[in-house]
């Protein structure tokens, strides 16, 4: 058996339902398989017991010791044969329900983190919670029933044969009425569940009652209402306790359904059975087997109700699975332009990236070392076949479900690649020297630069025209422009406004935004995402050790070996001067020594005033986060924030109100230490923090979404009295 | 971080909680055991009828005794199936009432919670009690614990009729005892962990996926897409290699039992058989013998299928009784309070023994005062907080309202004197008004709302709109205010707002604290700030510094002293 979980969970088709059932079947089909035979075989063993019995006891019947030794010894083989094919039978059942739990679990992450940024807006955490929670159980279920429901069958199939060439007429009673039976307690399942469906609400309500009380302990401890939240509680037990009562009730009736429709029949058959063995139509032994036989068969039944059961729950948990697995990313994750080109379709449809890089690797001359991306991208002049590069990505071995997926694994292709129309300008910017870029630039693509934002600003104090060149982020719609090298502040009036423009300036949203003069909408996402860093104060820590919660990176060059997309392509594009010295620079880059990222987090760590916290800790930063750090205050929350996003070292760091949530000491310490940290690459933090805005290189003040002033901080106190009060905070 | 801080039940503790639940209902459990007991007897007839029947066939026995038989088949099997319907009702109710009676109790343990571990604890470890523990020990107590008592009263039933049917044909199937036994007993010594190792790596996957779709914007903002699935293909691997475990142990026990069942079925045969021979029994006594061997399979498969998850129930009532363990942190002084004076004098306290963290602080706060304590994070600002709340003691030293010990005064009392409000914020499941009548139940509408009022609340929620989780969304700036209002209904004389207005914005957060001052014009606040406004607006401003407090005076006073703070404040003002 093959170990799980299986590296590569492959594609899922997640079309419909039932589909994706299929899929998750034919993926583990040989243990699937196998795993029926051994029922197969574990429920005849099973079935031809009362057979061997009657015969056993026909042998004692005749006193014919050398028949009963002979059939005593046969029932003892079947029961040995029963417990080897049982346990092998559950050793495949218990593979095959991981195998489907586990692969479901592998889709569902690799869909969430292919939506990213889109999964909170259309679905609830709970909903994607609950796949875990219960549907991989009942999509495991689902599977796990088909090898014993399959034995059933066969084992029904035979006990029939067996019945029906021993006596006829008693075959025929136990064959109509064993399913009649069954049926016959039917009725009483429609009520048994829908009192159960109720029963389960109302539980859990009550487990949300609980873990609401234990949540807000503090504040009940703290000032009072135990007794209100004490007579809720109780109260809403009662009612539990009642349904439950409620569902005992039809249980019971359907517990003593389960002894008295099959007690009657076996009656019956006894009677009919004793009628005919007196006649001497059959023997006695074989009168004992009818017996047996009828008591048997309950059991194969019972596992065909079950499997009915199993396998709706399990169709209604794939359709859940489907819902989130059909859901695409809001921004689209390759350039849009680069859609219209016939290539695209055929590397995107094919399932396995391996079999795809060679090829499409293929027209870039230097195929060995095009491996990696940062080589890649210094090639300039080849680089106009687009697609190719979309498939060739590292990253490609993600393999996410839909067609499109192929694509957002797609690496950071050259800056170059994508842009089919402007590709001819491109290159040079991403290479070059500013210089040489701007005017090309300028002509090739229709960006306002923030001059043509002017008219919007009335009082135009202090606004410079500037033309965006390379390394600029200019967010068209606001006149918001981010400039390298630089430690720019945005103070907004109203707190929205910083959002909407970082989330445009990010790309989670829409808009008329330029990065090198480009539209952001002509670049990968994943090369965006690795140059520009939006770090927001609703973004999670995770948990695990407090090393790899702020090294994320770093991390991730070690899970994901050579493939660190980010790194490398963060090398490639900060340097940019020639392809040999990138090629140089991403080397000793992903060889990054221990102490050059202990000595990246200790600073880090300095500069975000975190070193309290980590020496807190036992264990420091090995010290394991749990409960994706909620155990942190949160002001000691948004400082590790802060030092994962330095350590990360981004080309573009955007900071969104980092230091709201500590003291003023902390503040101004971070504030000083910040901007040093940052000296030199290009930062946007967005605040109202005087502390942080008297440290900024250039300060821009939003008001009504647009810019209406800019310059340093003391410059804009005297000038700009909109500014004034939104950022003073002394006598008013 | 993760620490299990709270305690865990002894095994004689849960042990003797157990007798006294199941002690408690003796009717209803009689009733109960009664009802099975009969139900499993009248199962008892058909194979010693069918016996009979057999033993009549061979020896060629008339046709109407052989209906009378039937009949007395049939008659049994309804008996029976009469006996069994009351008999699940009534012990079904029983265990509904048992286990509402158990989750109760342990939710008011969890009320009556210590404050000082209360607030120490992280939540983690008791919700993991309320959710898991409470599931746990349902299943146990809905399942496991009648389908365990239905087993042994009708196996002990079976041997008992085996016996009767001839204490020789008991014999053979003691051949099977040894095998079970020792088997399961292997098997339970081991399975136990194995099973909870199991849950927790399930668990852990559960987790893993949940941090990922929270964090879906953070995974892609930072690149973490590698990261995440290898996270979750680790867990899997993790949860896989303990599920390997359990099924390994399994692959030893299940074909050990099963051959175990067949054993006394063969024997039975064999031994019978030779028993005929020898005239010692008779066909119809072999026959029944027979077939009430296979009878007892099935109590004895349930049993055994039952047993791990008894242990399962009893690892959580351990924990559940565990909470009440919690030593009371609070030995009720005979000092009542005489004024409404806070001091803290020569106050020192630690965290880990040899540690402290405050180094003997002394404040004075009159009566009505404003007090803002601001200083580094890390100072001890909270930690001050917390003893000045009466929440903790101190190593040494004292903190005192009107001359009497914080940590001496009941509960009760306690909060009518003084209440701490932290930046941690809950909004409860319940309208709005519920989660505001908290701190005062006896509270009019009109009080409700102006303690709304107060807090600058502004959200056109009605007070019967349903928040919390699954009800209207509460950002987390409403939620402060929905703490800060229950203070005002609340109304001691003392309060002590720990970063109370963090999560609020700056500028509304300034105003918000303005109209709240006026609302508690007259009453003693302690507000630890990170926002030097406070500071400003304050009476007194305390500078905490290291444990200690290194300056004290009116804002204007540190202003014109141009120390520390005096710079602060220059550049935090802009």
């Amino acid at each position: 058996m093959r170990s799980l979980p299986v590296a590569d969970p492959g594609t899922p088709d997640a079309r419909s339902p039932f589909r994706y059932l299929w899929w998750v079947a034919r993926v583990q089909a040989a243990p699937l398989f196998i795993g029926i035979g051994f029922a197969i075989l574990w429920w005849l063993g099973q079935a031809l017991v009362p057979a061997a019995l009657g015969k056993a006891v026909d042998a004692l019947a005749g006193s014919d010791t050398a028949a009963l030794t002979r059939w005593s010894a046969v029932v003892f083989a079947l029961g040995v044969v029963q417990a080897i094919a049982g346990v092998m039978r559950h050793r495949f059942a218990v593979f095959v329900w991981l195998g489907a739990a586990y692969r479901t679990v592998q889709v569902t992450v690799r869909q969430a983190t292919r939506l990213g940024a889109t999964l909170p807006k259309r679905l609830s955490t709970g909903e994607v919670v609950s796949v875990g929670n219960s549907d991989i159980a009942h999509i495991g279920n689902a599977m796990d029933i088909l090898l014993r429901g399959t034995g059933a069958v066969v084992a029904i199939a035979t006990v029939t044969v067996i019945l029906i060439t021993t006596s006829l007429p008693l075959g025929l009673m136990v064959l109509i009425g064993v399913p009649l039976m069954a049926a016959a307690v039917g009725p009483l399942l429609r009520p048994l569940h829908r009192r159960q469906h109720a029963q389960r609400d109302l539980q859990g309500e009550l487990a949300t009652r609980a873990s609401d009380i234990v949540a807000g302990l503090r504040v009940l401890r703290g000032i009072g209402g135990e007794q209100v939240f004490a007579d809720r509680y109780r109260e809403e037990s009662q009612r539990v306790r009642r349904a439950g009562v409620r569902v005992s009730s039809v249980e019971s009736l359907l517990e003593g359904a389960q002894v008295l429709l099959p007690g009657i029949l076996i009656a019956g058959v006894t009677w009919l059975g004793a009628h005919f063995a007196l006649d001497g139509q059959i023997t006695a032994g074989q009168l004992v087997a009818f017996y047996s036989y009828a008591v048997f068969l309950i059991a194969p039944l019972r596992t065909l109700t079950e499997a009915a059961d199993k396998l709706t729950k399990g169709h209604v948990a794939a359709r859940r699975v489907c819902r989130v697995l059909s859901l695409t990313p809001e921004i689209f994750p390759t350039p849009t332009a680069a859609l219209a080109t016939p290539t695209l379709p055929t590397a995107a449809t094919s399932t396995h990236p391996t079999a795809v890089t060679p090829t499409t690797a293929a027209p870039v001359p230097t195929l060995p070392t095009a491996v990696t991306p940062t080589t890649a991208a210094p090639i300039p002049t080849e680089a106009t076949p687009v697609p190719t590069s979309a498939s060739a990505g590292p990253t490609a071995a993600l393999a996410t479900p839909a067609p499109a997926t192929e694509a957002t694994a797609a690496p950071i292709p050259t800056e170059a690649t994508p842009v089919p129309t402007s590709a001819s300008a491109a290159p040079t910017a991403a290479l070059a020297t500013p210089t040489a870029a701007t005017p090309t630039e300028a002509t090739a693509a229709p960006i306002p630069t923030s001059a043509s934002a002017a008219p919007m600003t009335p009082a135009a104090v202090n606004i410079e025209t500037y033309a965006p060149g390379a390394g600029d982020l200019v967010d068209v719609a606001s006149g918001v422009a981010v400039r390298p090298g630089r430690f720019t502040a945005l103070a907004t009036a109203v707190p929205e406004e910083a959002a909407a423009i970082t989330d445009r300036l990010g790309r989670y949203a829409e808009g008329d935004v330029t990065l090198d003069g480009r539209q952001l909408s002509t670049m990968f996402l994943t090369d965006l995402r690795s140059r520009v860093l939006v770090a927001d104060n609703a973004a999670k820590l995770f948990t695990g050790r407090l090393r790899d919660t702020l090294d994320v990176r770093g991390r991730e060059s070690e899970t994901a070996g050579h493939q660190g997309t980010a790194a490398g392509d963060r090398a490639g594009s900060e340097t940019g001067e020639t392809g040999d010295s990138e090629t140089g620079d991403s080397e000793t880059r992903d060889k990054r020594g221990i102490e050059e990222v202990e000595t990246a987090i200790a600073d880090a760590l300095y500069a975000a005033c975190a070193d309290d916290i980590v020496a807190a800790l036992p264990g420091g930063l090995d010290a394991h986060v749990a409960e994706s750090g909620r155990e942190f205050s949160g002001g000691q929350q948004q400082r590790l924030r802060l030092v994962r996003a330095l350590v990360a070292d981004p080309d573009i760091l955007i900071l969104v109100e980092p230091t709201s949530a500590v003291d003023a000491h902390t503040e101004a310490r971070i504030a000083e230490r910040l901007a040093k940290a940052r000296a030199g690459r290009t930062t946007l933090v967005c605040t109202t923090s005087p502390l942080v805005l008297d440290h900024a290189d250039h300060v821009l003040y939003v008001e009504d979404g647009v810019v209406r002033a800019e310059g340093t901080h003391r410059e804009l106190l005297t000038a700009e009295p909109g500014y004034r009060s939104t950022v003073t905070r002394g006598e008013d | 971080m993760s620490k299990q801080i709270l305690p865990v039940a002894d095994e004689a503790q849960v042990r003797a909680y157990a007798r006294r639940l199941t002690l408690k209902y003796p009717r209803q459990l009689g009733l109960a055991l009664g009802l099975h007991a009969l139900a499993a007897i009248a199962g008892l007839a058909a194979p010693r009828l069918l016996g009979e029947l057999v033993q009549s066939v061979a020896n060629g026995m008339s046709s109407t005794s052989v209906d009378t038989v039937v009949l007395a088949i049939a008659g049994f099997v309804v008996l029976q199936a009469v006996l069994i319907r009351f008999a699940v009702y009534a012990s079904s109710s029983l265990g509904e009432r048992v286990l509402a009676e158990l989750r109760e109790e342990f939710v008011d343990r969890v009320l009556g919670l210590p404050l000082s571990t209360v607030e120490r604890a992280g939540s983690g470890d008791l919700i993991t009690r309320t959710s898991r523990d409470v599931d746990a020990l349902s299943r146990t107590v809905r399942q496991a614990v009648p389908e365990t008592l239905i087993a042994v009263v009708s196996g002990a039933f079976v041997v008992g009729a085996l016996v009767l049917v001839g204490p020789l044909m008991a014999l053979p199937a003691l051949l099977a005892v040894p095998i079970i036994w020792i088997s399961t007993r292997w098997y339970l010594k081991r399975a136990r962990d194995g099973y909870l190792r199991e849950n927790a790596a399930y668990a852990e996957i559960t987790e893993g996926l949940a941090e990922t779709v929270d964090g879906a914007r953070t995974v892609e903002a930072l690149g973490l897409q590698e990261s995440r699935h290898a996270r979750t293909d680790t867990d899997i691997a993790r949860s896989y290699a303990a599920e390997r475990y359990t099924l390994s142990l399994r692959m030893i026990w299940f074909p050990t039992v099963e051959v175990g069942y067949i054993i006394p079925v063969v024997s039975t045969l064999l031994i019978g058989g030779l028993f005929l021979a020898n005239g010692w029994v008779s066909l119809a006594q072999v026959t029944a013998a027979t077939l009430y061997v296979q009878q007892l399979l099935d109590p004895l498969d349930r049993l055994l299928s039952w047993v791990d998850e008894l242990q399962v129930g009893g690892a959580s009532m351990a924990r559940l009784l565990g909470v009440s363990n919690v030593p009371d942190d609070r030995t009720v002084g005979e000092a009542s309070p005489d004024g409404e004076e806070l001091v803290a004098s020569e106050v020192r306290y630690a965290y880990r023994e040899g540690h402290d963290v405050l180094h003997g602080i002394d404040l004075d706060v009159r009566p009505g005062e404003r007090i803002a304590m601001v200083g580094p994070s890390g100072a001890g600002k909270s930690t001050l907080g917390r003893l000045l709340a009466g929440i903790h003691g101190p190593r040494s030293g004292s903190v005192t309202v009107g001359g009497a010990s914080l940590v001496e005064l009941p509960l009760d009392e306690l909060r009518g004197h003084v209440a701490l409000v932290t930046q941690e914020h809950h909004v409860f499941r319940g309208s709005l008004r519920d989660n505001l009548l908290i701190a005062r139940p006896d509270a009019t509408d009109d009080q409700v709302r102006h303690a709304l009022d107060a807090v600058d609340w502004v959200s056109d929620m009605s007070l019967d709109t349903v928040v919390g989780s699954g009800g209207a969304a509460v950002s987390p700036a409403e939620a402060q205010q929905i703490a800060l209002a229950r203070l005002v209904l609340a109304d001691p004389h003392t309060l002590v707002l720990d970063e109370a207005t963090s999560l609020i914005d700056p500028r509304a957060a300034r105003h918000l604290e303005r109209s709240l001052a006026a609302v508690l014009d007259g009453r003693t606040v302690i507000a630890i700030a990170h926002r030097l406004y406070t500071a400003h607006d304050a009476d007194r401003v305390a500078v905490v510094e290291d444990g200690q407090i290194t300056e004290l005076g009116s804002h204007a006073e540190l202003i014109a002293a141009r120390g520390p703070y005096a710079a602060l404040w220059t550049s935090w003002q802009g």
